[in-house]
């Protein structure tokens, strides 16, 4: 009895190959993690920022050690693909962690010079260096990349 | 690369999902192969030899300079 390979059409919703099963195993502990920073930076300006020192580092800290075991779990998933399948998706995620560093680093230096205050005076924070716009970017950024790199060998 | 890959499975009536169960690929990497979008790696080259009981250079041929 052969194990048959891991494919990205396992984690992505909408696709003929698409497993919750997998997807939950895969992303589990980054969807984990997200959610526990979007409720402390809900939570932080109002409760958390009463409690001591330790426990405030220790809320803070939580979603970055989750954020570890996904990648723990996403290397052996990516170690379970065949080899064409393993090309196209390391492609795509030098292609999504560069794209968000690039895209995070733009708008953090159109924020520093006040453009976005200048357009939305209403807003004063545009900030987007958290666990949660992370997500979202590298998601997008996946899929973008998986949809280019795919398509050359379809 | 060239390769005769497509001949070989056709002549053994296999589909693109049995070689590739064959294999331990998934299928769009034998399509990449047949269609010459995509070279195999040596183990896997090495593989699909082993399979047809062919030498290597009888299945895969490289592209002429």
């Amino acid at each position: 009895m052969t194990k048959k390979p891991n494919v990205p059409g396992e984690i992505f919703l909408g696709n003929k190959d698409y497993s919750i099963r997998m997807d939950w195993k895969v992303s589990g502990w980054l969807f984990l993690a997200t959610l526990i920073s979007c409720f402390s930076d809900i939570m932080f300006p109002r409760v958390v920022q009463q409690w001591p020192l330790g426990w405030r580092v220790t809320v803070a800290m939580i979603p970055f050690l989750l954020i570890l075991l996904w990648i723990r779990n996403l290397a052996q998933w990516i170690h379970g693909m065949d080899e064409l399948h393993r090309r196209i998706t390391v492609v795509a995620i030098l292609f999504a962690v560069s794209s968000t560093f690039f895209f995070v680093m733009l708008w953090h230096r159109l924020d520093v010079t006040g453009f976005f205050s200048a357009i939305f005076p209403r807003r004063s924070s545009w900030d987007i260096a958290t666990v949660g716009h992370a997500f979202l970017l590298l998601t997008f950024f996946y899929f973008l990349g998986h949809t280019i790199f795919n398509r050359r060998y379809k | 690369m060239k390769n005769k890959l497509r001949e070989l499975r056709a002549s053994r009536e296999w589909s693109q999902s049995d070689l590739a169960d064959k294999l331990v690929v998934s299928r769009q990497t034998i399509n990449a192969i047949e269609t010459e979008k995509y070279d195999p790696s040596l183990p896997l080259a090495f593989k699909v030899a082993r399979l047809f009981k062919l030498p290597i250079e009888d299945i895969f041929e490289p592209d002429k300079e």
